[in-house]
């Protein structure tokens, strides 16, 4: 078992060293195949079209691409034309929610059908 | 960052740094890992050809993770040394079936530790311990020549072999013992006594 040993011990201290053809082809393929690298937006990248474009990219991919994006501006535009128009179901249900007299029987939530419910 | 730094990250790090493009991770760590994928293919095929070709094969399926390697889940030589072995195990049994269509031909005894070690009278030391570790099980060579000449720990051969830590001690002995039994006749031969 001492040759052995001994025998392990020259193996592992005589260890291979690759051809350098080989070394070259393992570097070739990992420059071959390396991911491009995601260049960081710096300071002064922040004006100008290049970094308007960026931006609007950078915004598209936090919320999980371009159409998200467009999903989520279109719900905020449809919000706020509500608040500024307020239609009138919207403001009879925001002054019910404000006032605090009105009961819940003064509301009609649905005015256009209470006569035919009342079968009128 | 400066390349002098690179030398203290350990490998998983670099893998990340390749994957994200740094020019210089690549190079540093197929420097440390590629000598020692050559070391144990050779060792497990005896054939510095073939042993390069895997090498070669290992790296390549290392860089085509690189990009979704999970920092945590394995150390990068324990996954280049499986994929390797992994490989070594193809090549070995690819081998088997040649040497098996052949043995339908002409008619010479199996290989087995004997004949692998018969033929060593004028060898070198070296070429006697490969020679031997080639009559070795698969299992056990692999195991041996992880523990002995790589110098891993059992756990890490564990994790290379996807086998129990208890397994790895046990197929370690058992190559031990074998490989002690096939060279007990060559001392001489090795240098390691004056012949009778």
């Amino acid at each position: 078992m001492d040759d052995l040993e001994a025998l392990f011990a020259e193996a592992k201290s005589g260890a291979m060293q690759p051809s350098q053809g080989l070394m070259a082809r393992v570097i070739a393929d990992a420059e071959a195949l390396q991911p491009r690298p995601v260049p960081l937006a710096g300071p002064h990248a922040r004006s100008g079209p290049q970094a308007r474009g960026g931006f609007l990219a950078g915004l598209a991919a936090l919320f999980g691409g371009a159409g998200a994006l467009a999903g989520v501006g279109s719900a905020a535009v449809a919000g706020l034309v509500i608040g500024l128009v307020q239609p009138s179901a919207v403001e009879s249900m925001s002054g019910m929610l404000a006032s605090t007299s009105t009961t819940i029987e003064q509301v009609e939530l649905i005015p256009d059908v209470s006569a035919l419910l009342a079968g009128e | 960052m400066p390349r002098d730094t690179f030398a203290d990250l350990p490998d998983e790090a670099l893998l990340v740094l390749y994957a994200n493009g740094d020019p210089d991770a690549a190079r540093l760590l197929a420097h440390r890992l590629v000598p020692r994928l050559v070391g144990y293919a050779a060792r497990m095929l005896s054939d510095r050809s073939e042993a390069e070709d895997i090498a070669q094969e290992a790296m390549l399926r290392l860089w085509k993770l690189a990009p979704e390697w999970r920092q945590g889940e394995a150390k990068v030589s324990t996954w280049v040394y499986r994929v390797a072995g992994n490989l070594c195990t193809d090549r070995l049994r690819a081998r088997r079936r040649r040497s098996v269509s052949a043995l339908d031909d002409v008619a010479e005894p199996e290989s087995g530790a004997q004949p692998a070690v018969a033929g060593l009278i004028e060898a070198d030391r070296m070429a006697a311990l490969d020679a031997a570790l080639a009559a070795l099980p698969e299992r056990q060579r692999e195991a041996v020549v992880l523990r002995h000449i790589e110098g891993l720990s059992n756990p890490e051969i564990a994790e290379i072999l996807q086998i129990g830590v208890e397994a790895v001690e046990s197929l370690t002995a058992r190559g031990k013992r074998a490989l002690a039994t096939a060279l007990s006749g060559q001392r001489a031969a090795l240098g390691y006594e004056e012949a009778d």
